[in-house]
């Protein structure tokens, strides 16, 4: 235990990249997700086939090549138009905080793209019907009868993807990225003990898995309070 | 600007293919044995006895809630800072990076699908399993002739997802020196600095393997569900 | 009000509606005055339920002309914006919104719609709540009220937005049966207060008690047309009195 003194500080900076990769990378699978559903959902071919390609390759793909394509791919696409301007340019390194999010975002929005548009399906037409029938507008439908129906319904697997989404956070200590992985693997090299960091960072992210169920249990009670039976 | 360097595709192909035996190794390993161990963690599981039930859901949620990746270097680079891994029977395998990805991915496989069993024996409707007991079957039996055929088709749709999952994750071996595809894909991208040519190769290849896959157990599903046909 | 000069309120003029191949409406034309109340009547697929779903453009009409309250009913969102607010539905399966109290089910329309203020939307709420006899339900969800109840909220969300008429889609088929007679006293408290409504119903009391022209559909056809006490003590059409020798059988 004595080996982890003076890893503390470290570990929590650690922590704290993952908790920032996490919230972005989930406010972009939100909004592919949604993007993707509603193509999906379209009339347009065009758009049908584009989504479909969307989740079929990256539901197939393994995350660590998504992650190096984007990361080497990203770097290699800036070198090269950096040498358009300045032929002196060998490398142009692009962050791997913005290459991990974007990339875990664009593999969990894959999944979230499926689960929105079951759960944009699973709202009860009648309800939609009595809300025209109202004479409310397709946007005021969408936003306070559609949207709260839907979001209910997808919770329980959104959940399960924000799980998905903290732990391919990992992966992205591949790229260089500080996260808390990435910081064992440092004190590992110094400290020779790989059994004790490793665990740790099991650990954090037990942790970290615990507090996101946590959480959406929470939410999920709090979305079903219209259905406590009783009269 | 580069062009697609499509002689360097073709020469690197047979090259990543050559990975494509360690990575269904890997893939089929992990998958038998990670079966079978969701199946007894199953047992125990439903047992209703809280001594093998309670170990039995420690064990799923701390695989299923810390990273694969963490799991791999736990027990590749992790496990020999023990004395005693070292001097166990078992080093021989756990000095591998081939032993140790298999042993990471049983056990993390082994994990979700026993969930996923679970899942699909929650789903055999109670009337079948009374009707069982009604007519005198013993309650193995009724596990083994009623409920496992039921549970074995309601899984099928997320055990496929699982198998693509578990594909996915072999992947993973690169990081701990194993040359399976992702592993000479890095390889030669190292070497020749053409990231788009070489991973883009690979990823087609990871695609139709997933395609197999998906169509294998939709044919295999069919073929369960042969006996439930919609009257007209 | 702004029906002066329409004495027909809503007009149907040889409307046909096809679904694909299977035509569910043929050639039917119907009139009703401001205040009248009509019952439809038919077997199942007769017809009945696309006729009033197409008077609020819940279902698009193929061919003929609709007219409600001075619009006619084409593809021009401001006439079918128009209509659905001078007309209310209420549903065989209620439809209420289940993530709303029902209070905020009842002020939803009113707020979005029509601009109201959420003091002048909750005072609407209230007073319909007590017309329907539930004033304390207001804050409870949807599920926690019984199937009576629930769709008594429904007649009041629709009348929260004032119509000049109300449609109902069976609104009763639904219900267990000691709760129809509550729905229908409220509709017949309706009807008294001069709403025009057409109700698509199977009970022949209500018709009988309420109505001032029974309609007959059958095969997506008006086959028959009277006041209730023609209708029922002499029907002209052969199909007329099958039908009713079968519903009124029990």
């Amino acid at each position: 235990m004595g080996a982890i003194s003076g890893w503390w500080d470290d570990f929590f900076w650690g922590s704290l990249v993952v908790v920032e990769i996490f919230f972005v990378a989930l406010i972009l699978t939100v909004l592919f997700g949604l993007i993707g559903a509603g193509a999906k959902l379209s009339k347009s071919r065009v758009a049908n086939a584009i989504a479909s390609g969307y989740t079929i390759v990256f539901r197939g793909t393994p995350e660590i090549l998504v992650l190096l394509l984007f990361y080497f791919g990203s770097a290699v696409a800036l070198t090269a138009i950096a040498q358009v301007f300045d032929p002196e340019v060998k490398f142009v390194d692009f962050p791997p905080f913005w290459a991990g999010s974007l990339a875990i975002a664009l593999i969990i929005g894959s999944y979230a793209t499926e689960t929105f548009r079951g759960a944009f399906l699973g709202v009860e037409p009648g309800q939609i019907e009595a809300a025209r029938a109202l004479g409310i507008s397709n946007l005021q439908t969408f936003i306070y009868v559609r949207v709260p129906a839907m979001w209910r319904l997808a919770l329980p697997p959104f959940g399960n993807h924000m799980l998905s989404l903290i732990k391919d956070t990992a992966l992205i200590a591949i790229i260089g990225l500080e996260e808390t992985l990435f910081v064992a693997e440092q004190a590992t090299a110094t400290t020779g003990k790989p059994f004790t960091m490793f665990i740790l960072v099991g650990a954090i992210y037990l942790g970290f898995s615990t507090i996101i169920t946590l959480s959406v249990m929470a939410l999920e009670k709090y979305a079903n309070r219209h259905l406590a039976v009783g009269r | 600007m580069r062009f697609i360097d499509v002689a360097l595709i073709i020469d690197s192909i047979p090259r990543i293919l050559m990975g494509i035996g360690l990575t269904f190794q890997l893939l089929f390993l992990s998958l038998t044995l990670g079966t079978a161990l969701a199946i007894i963690l199953l047992l125990l599981r439903i047992s209703g006895r809280w001594y093998l039930a309670a170990p039995t859901m420690v064990y799923i949620y701390i695989f299923r809630g810390t990273p694969i990746l963490v799991q791999i270097f736990i027990i590749y680079y992790g496990l020999p800072q023990l004395e005693f891994i070292r001097e166990s029977i078992f080093w021989p395998i756990l000095r591998e990076p081939f032993g140790c990805a298999i042993i990471a991915l049983s056990l993390n496989t082994g994990a979700y699908v026993s969930e996923i069993f679970r899942g699909g024996v929650l789903g055999v409707d109670r009337g079948l399993k009374e009707a069982g007991a009604a007519l005198g079957l013993s309650v193995t039996q009724r596990f083994i002739y009623i409920t496992s055929p039921i549970a074995i088709r309601l899984c099928l749709p997320a055990y496929s997802n699982d198998v693509v999952s578990l594909m996915k994750s072999t992947a993973l071996a690169s990081t701990i020196t194993l040359l399976d595809m992702m592993g000479i894909a890095r390889t030669i991208v190292a070497e020749t600095y053409a990231p788009y040519e070489i991973f883009l190769s690979v990823m087609v290849i990871y695609l139709i393997i997933t395609w197999v896959i998906q169509r294998t157990f939709g044919w295999i599903e069919k073929r369960m569900s042969q006996h439930i046909r919609s009257e007209a | 009000m702004s029906d002066s000069g329409h004495t027909n309120i809503i007009e149907l003029e040889n409307v046909d509606k096809f679904f694909g191949v299977f035509q569910a409406l043929k050639n039917v034309s119907l009139s009703v005055k401001t205040g009248e109340r009509i019952v439809v009547c038919g077997p199942s697929g007769s017809g009945k339920s696309t006729l009033i779903r197409c008077i609020n453009r819940l279902e698009e009409h193929s061919s003929g002309k609709i007219v409600v309250n001075g619009h006619e009913l084409t593809s021009a969102v401001k006439n079918i914006d128009a209509v659905r607010r001078e007309v209310g539905m209420v549903f065989q399966s209620f439809n209420l919104f289940p993530h709303l109290t029902i209070i905020k089910n009842l002020m939803l329309a009113p707020t979005l719609v029509r601009k109201a203020s959420k003091s002048e939307a909750r005072d609407t709420a209230m007073k319909y709540l007590e017309r329907v006899k539930i004033p304390e339900q207001a804050d409870k969800y949807p599920s926690q009220l019984s199937g009576g109840q629930q769709q008594r909220v429904a007649i009041a969300r629709a009348l929260c937005m004032n119509p000049k008429v109300m449609l109902f889609d069976e609104p009763t088929s639904a219900l267990d049966p000691e709760m129809i007679s509550e729905v229908l006293d409220v509709m017949t408290d309706l009807a008294r207060d001069g709403m025009t409504m057409i109700v698509v119903t199977h009970e022949m009391g209500f018709a009988r008690s309420v109505a001032d022209k029974v309609v007959f559909m059958d095969y997506g056809e008006i086959v028959e047309m009277n006041p209730p006490e023609e209708f029922f003590d002499n029907p002209q059409h052969e199909r007329t009195k099958l039908f009713l020798s079968q519903i009124l059988a029990h």
